[in-house]
């Protein structure tokens, strides 16, 4: 057991690889659940007690199967938890809800389980899997309005869930509000004021903004994105993705924007002084350097490549770009 | 007074210990033991919210503590934005459930519902603890009371004599010798570990339906007593905030960086 789920916790359900091969072990580890009682019955009776990592090992396993089509499997994991919880228990409605949502394939099928959903929460309107299964399928169903009125109402009721506002901030941001999202993600920010990939993630919106419009106010905007990555790098400091916006809004791209702007440094609005060329080119050359670093290093260790050969690449290719800006 | 140095003698039926020592120390780990399984078998989870105005009551009032908290990862105007929205509206009672109700004094305890329920629970707790421990002296008292029943292996001062020897009228008696009741008290305060290892930790057994509760941990839990007033807390909040300072943690992160990491070179 302890070497088919390593970590279960740890799995991180964006690496398709991982995730694959947590998923091809699942009748081994569905198969020791059924194994397990009948194999010492006296044993089991005394020690009826289970040990809440099997479950949490279960529903990982249900997200992997769900996530590679494995669809027999994750009925399977679907029935085990639901024979431990009951089919009435919040969670167990929501992973339910999400089993169904896998496992249809027209509209009119999402449509269906949009109908359920909506009949759960008449029924229990503080269902918060439900209503947050709601709102993902309303943003499957592209009908982004919706997600995000839903989504503000969830927040209204619990505004404490920093899962919930990055949520939030994401369908803002794909509908262009940048200035909500960036709000959103503050207030996720507020609630986890450690988590480096949100503080991050705020930079790479501030710097979007900042490219994006013209004027006095995007250099200002650009500064704030900067010292978000500077934040996230400190936090954690071979994060990549936090080097990459570092070294990517500090780079001489946007450093043509810095400089046209800097004419305008007699408000220091900020409270905070601007950051100085000088500054700008040492935190470029820093960050360009580790970036240089991890992605080396990372190249030739198989697993790790295996895990972030997206974000390598990418990091890779700007740093190519800073080199020989041609 | 006892004669120091000479040691008393009391000649004890052997049968005293086997029918009086083992009993009481077999009963009270029984007892202990079913008090834990009664406490988790009557013990009720805290009731979710309700209704979203519910929660966002209950949960209203972290978003203050939080910005309080944390303020400092947000630029100043970011920051201060939040705040007056956060006093005013705590000051305008916008996250109360019924916001017309405000100014009134709490409801009566006693009446609510919701915090009838809250003193029943605490009711059951003291109850569960008081009733056995009646039973059970009141049973020592009428059967073995009077009874010196041990004898400890190392002498203690005059001090120990009311605490090893409730029950027995005697006052040149040893401080070694235990009494019955004695004996029973001893074991209610010294059981703790024997209970922690027959029963595993103490909460063991409730740990499980507790796991699958809620996604996001807290949000069962109502942060007011019954019977609080959430206005005064919300008040009481509103102004924190308002006298808190504002520092933001992103000034000067870049000079930080640059002289905390790029100068270790080694990666």
């Amino acid at each position: 057991m302890t070497a088919a789920t390593a970590d279960p916790y740890a799995l991180d359900h964006s690496n398709l690889i991982a995730t694959l091969r947590f998923s091809q072990q699942a009748p081994l580890i569905l198969g020791q659940k059924q194994a397990a009682p009948d194999s010492d019955s006296i044993f089991s009776a005394t020690h009826t007690r289970d040990d809440p990592a099997k479950y949490g090992t279960i529903e990982q396993l249900f997200f992997s199967c769900l996530q590679t089509g494995d669809d027999e499997s994750a009925h399977k994991c679907l029935d085990q938890l639901t024979q431990r919880f009951g089919p009435s228990n919040e969670r167990i409605q929501g992973l339910r809800g999400l089993y169904e949502e896998a496992i249809s394939g027209k509209p009119v099928d999402l449509e269906e389980c949009l109908r359920k959903h909506n009949d759960a929460l008449s029924e229990n309107p503080m269902n918060i899997p439900i209503l947050k299964r709601r709102i993902s399928l309303l943003r499957s169903l592209a009908r982004p309005a919706e997600a995000i009125g839903g989504l503000v109402e969830l927040l209204k009721a619990v505004p404490t869930d920093a899962e919930s506002w990055c949520e939030l901030a994401d369908l803002y941001r794909s509908q262009g509000m940048t200035s909500q999202a960036v709000f959103c993600l503050e207030e996720a920010l507020l609630i986890v004021p450690n988590a480096w990939n949100v503080h991050a993630r705020l930079g790479e919106l501030l710097y979007t903004s900042a490219c994006s419009s013209e004027g006095d106010s995007s250099c200002r905007v650009l500064e704030k994105s900067i010292r978000y990555f500077c934040r996230s790098v400190e936090l954690c400091d071979d994060y990549l993705r936090g080097l990459y916006g570092l070294a990517l809004a500090t780079s001489p791209f946007s450093e043509s924007k810095h400089a046209s702007d800097l004419v305008q440094e007699s408000t220091p609005a900020l409270g905070s002084g601007i950051i100085s060329k000088d500054t700008f080119a040492k935190l470029n050359a820093f960050a360009t350097e580790k970036l240089d670093n991890i992605v080396q290093h990372r190249s030739l260790n198989h697993q790790l490549w295996e895990v972030e050969q997206a974000e390598l690449i990418a990091a890779k290719a700007l740093l190519d770009r800073i080199k020989n800006p041609a | 007074m006892a004669l120091q140095g000479v040691e008393q003698t009391i000649l004890r039926d052997p049968a005293l210990f086997y029918w009086i020592l083992f009993p009481i120390s077999i009963v009270m780990i029984l007892t202990g033991i079913l008090r834990h399984y009664a406490t988790i078998l009557m013990n009720n989870p805290p009731k979710p919210a309700t209704s979203p105005a519910d929660s966002r009551e209950r949960q209203g009032l972290l978003r203050g503590v939080n910005l309080r908290n944390n303020g400092s990862v947000l630029y100043k105007e970011s920051f201060d934005t939040r705040k007056s929205y956060l006093v005013s509206a705590f000051q305008n009672g916008e996250f109360l459930k019924d916001p017309e109700s405000r100014g009134q004094p709490p409801a009566n305890p006693m009446t609510d519902p919701a915090g009838m329920e809250a003193m029943m629970g605490m009711m059951k707790g003291n109850m569960m603890m008081m009733i056995p421990q009646t039973l059970i002296m009141s049973w020592i008292n009428a059967f073995f009371s009077g009874f010196v029943i041990l004898k400890l292996p190392f002498p203690l001062t005059i001090r120990f004599k009311s605490m090893l020897q409730s029950g027995v009228m005697t006052r040149d008696l040893d401080v070694r010798w235990v009494s019955s009741l004695s004996w029973y008290f001893l074991n209610l305060f010294g059981l703790q570990s024997v209970f922690g290892f027959i029963l595993g930790s103490d909460n063991a057994a409730n740990h499980m339906s507790q796991q699958m509760a809620s996604m996001n941990p807290g949000a069962g839990v109502n942060p007011f007593q019954p019977g609080q007033d959430p206005n005064k807390l919300y008040l009481s909040e509103a102004e924190n905030l308002e006298v808190m300072e504002h520092f933001c943690i992103l000034d000067g992160i870049e000079d930080r960086i640059l002289h905390n990491l790029a100068s270790k070179k080694a990666y």
